[in-house]
């Protein structure tokens, strides 16, 4: 049966038509056309579908739309100002915490969620982290240094 | 995913009163469990119930030596509760990866009893009891087997209440990939006296009371290292095998005593 | 994977074998069984809705019997579908020794599992069979078993040993166990490795 859905998105109110089996993330992509979240694996395992739900990072094909009805959700799309990136996507820029790309708006969603409970994370803080975000080029070296470099341009007297 | 109705239930009364009136409904906790298996076409529920709005599933209270918490609590809600019993924020905490924290739930994990979940072992570790909207059960009676519990048909549980422990602490092998326990053993000193409670082994959580009586003559690593339990009955499966895990469930039970020994700071409840 | 055991059922071997070619027993003993048909003298489906955890599936199983040898046992070749959900397939050797009044059913199975099955619910399969076929042991124990006292004479449909006269064609042999056997193999619970 087809539904509308109504929820904020990047701040703004959206609202769409689709079924109540329909998941968080197809609903973005197919509905809405924000098309930076990614399905990866589709079984809740690799993170490349992460956003913000209610300000926590959630992976979006383990959520149906309608779950997320009336709530808040922040996609990649959501977290530039204007043409300005996001400190912790100018640290994966300037880090090349990236090589195809494919993880990489789950890997911001999900770091950014890891610096607001955890504003200095130790290297090994992040690496336990991001046990829900799967990279299959990097190794994952230039994408811990990306989340550290960002947590210390994210600091408070850092700018 | 096969089509379903979706209703989002506004209290506990709301919720039960819909399962019974709909064909063949299903509680929609966390989802973690429930989602991927709709997913694959494995299961064909025709309504599904979300308990997400229901705010009396998600308080937590401290009464003098028990924390309540309410079944719609989530994994990293536990986890950050390390002040009263730190044994069981850790275990929550280590459960699946932070995004299946943020919305796995304890009700919707032990109503589930996976066989290999973490949280069991914590209820049946503690002494713990599962409130329902119903009654009263205690965990030792709660988990019956393989996936299946003593709640009947439609019964939703509401919180559960865990005995703050003289001491206590998990240890679990998890699989790398999924973190789920290949063996995962809970050891507390109770004040009802020693629990030794494995997930992860058998097809359901079971305690170990030859271990219980070793550790209540000497609640040390030492005291356990003779014991093994019987293969006979434990998983078997491509990550181990009964023999190897019933091995395991010796290891993890001695560095959790090692480890409930070592955090002197203890509960404060 | 490997499925083997030995259960003991309280009644004697002549009693279990028959019991085992009846299908109203099977149908009550198979945990979730919705039919038992026959295909050919030595051949049958069964379909069986399982529920285990989240997962609850209808499967078909298809049960194909060799080197009958009654009462001591025979040789089952089963193969268990559950559309999307995935396959299984094996041969299990089903041996009734007498032990007493009693009889001891065992059993030694060696199956396979492919599909959805195979990918997400490793970890499960062996479990969910043997709780499957537990169950499926426990209800026949209950069923068949030798009553106290002697159970007064009845005429209704239910399926007390009393008045099962009837031959069945011995053919219909242990579907129930192959079946337990065969969507125990089939039936995996969720969920992800």
């Amino acid at each position: 049966m087809t539904i509308t859905v109504s929820m904020t998105v990047n701040g703004e109110e959206r609202s769409g038509v689709c079924e109540e089996r329909t998941l968080l993330v197809t609903f973005l992509r197919e509905t809405l056309r924000l098309t930076g979240t990614h399905v990866g694996c589709d079984t809740s395992q690799c993170g490349a579908c992460v956003v913000h739900l209610d300000g926590d990072s959630v992976k979006a094909c383990t959520i149906l739309a309608v779950q997320a009805a009336g709530r808040d959700v922040t996609t990649i799309e959501g977290i530039a100002d204007g043409d300005t990136l996001h400190p912790m996507q100018q640290a994966f820029h300037e880090n090349h915490g990236l090589q195809c790309g494919f993880c990489t708006p789950g890997m911001i969603m999900s770091a950014l969620d890891l610096l607001k409970h955890n504003p200095s994370p130790t290297e090994r803080e992040i690496r336990d982290h991001l046990e829900g975000n799967f990279c299959r080029c990097t190794g994952y070296h230039n994408i811990v240094r990306s989340i550290a470099a960002a947590a210390d341009m994210m600091a408070p007297g850092e700018g | 995913m096969y089509a379903f109705r979706y209703h989002r239930a506004g209290s506990i009364d709301e919720a039960v009163r819909l399962h019974g009136s709909c064909e063949d409904p299903g509680y929609l906790a966390g989802g973690h469990t429930l989602l991927p298996t709709l997913k694959m076409r494995l299961a064909q529920p025709s309504d599904l119930i979300d308990l997400g709005d229901i705010d009396a599933l998600k308080h937590t209270a401290t009464t003098s030596g028990a924390l309540t918490i309410g079944a719609g609590v989530r994994h990293n809600d536990v986890a950050r509760m390390s002040h009263s019993i730190p044994a069981l924020a850790g275990l929550a905490g280590g459960i699946g990866d932070f995004q299946v924290r943020n919305r796995g739930t304890l009700g919707g994990s032990i109503a589930n009893a996976d066989p290999a979940a973490d949280y069991p072992a914590a209820c049946v570790g503690l002494g713990a009891t599962v409130v329902t909207d119903r009654r009263q059960i205690a965990a030792d009676d709660f988990f019956v087997d393989l996936f299946e519990t003593a709640l009947e048909e439609g019964e939703l549980v509401t919180s559960v209440i865990f005995p703050a422990p003289r001491r206590a602490a998990y240890m679990k092998f998890p699989n790398p990939a999924s973190r789920y326990a290949i063996v995962g053993v809970f050891v507390a000193w109770t004040d009802s006296g020693m629990r030794v409670a494995v997930t992860g082994a058998g097809a359901s959580v079971f305690r170990v009371a030859d271990m219980e009586a070793a550790l209540a003559r000497d609640f040390s690593p030492d005291a356990l290292a003779d014991i093994r339990i019987p293969e006979d009955g434990l998983n078997n499966d491509i990550h181990a095998t009964p023999d190897y895990r019933a091995h395991l469930v010796t290891v993890m039970a001695r560095r959790a005593v090692v480890r409930a020994n070592a955090s002197s700071d203890g509960v404060r409840l | 994977m490997n499925l083997s055991g030995e259960h003991r059922i309280n009644a004697p071997r002549e009693v279990v074998w028959r019991a085992l070619n009846d299908p109203v027993i099977l149908h009550q003993a198979i945990p979730g069984c919705e039919a038992v048909e026959q295909e050919s003298p030595t051949s049958f489906t069964a379909r069986v809705k399982a529920k285990i955890g989240p997962v609850s599936a209808v499967f078909s199983g298809r049960v194909e019997l060799k080197d009958l040898d009654p009462p001591a046992g025979c040789v089952i070749s089963a193969e268990g579908t559950g559309g999307v959900a995935g396959f299984a397939s094996g041969d299990a050797r089903i041996t009734l020794r007498e032990d007493g009044q009693a009889t001891l059913l065992g059993y030694d199975a060696e199956g396979k599992v492919g599909g959805k099955l195979a990918q997400v619910g490793a970890r499960l399969v062996e479990a969910s069979a043997n709780k499957i076929t537990n169950a499926f042991f426990s209800r026949l124990d209950g069923l068949v078993a030798l009553p106290e006292t002697p159970p007064p004479q009845s005429t209704d449909e239910s399926p007390t040993i009393g008045h099962r006269r009837q031959e069945v064609p011995l053919e219909r042999v242990l579907i129930g166990l192959v079946a337990a056997l065969v969507i125990a193999l089939g039936v995996v619970a969720a969920f992800l490795q």
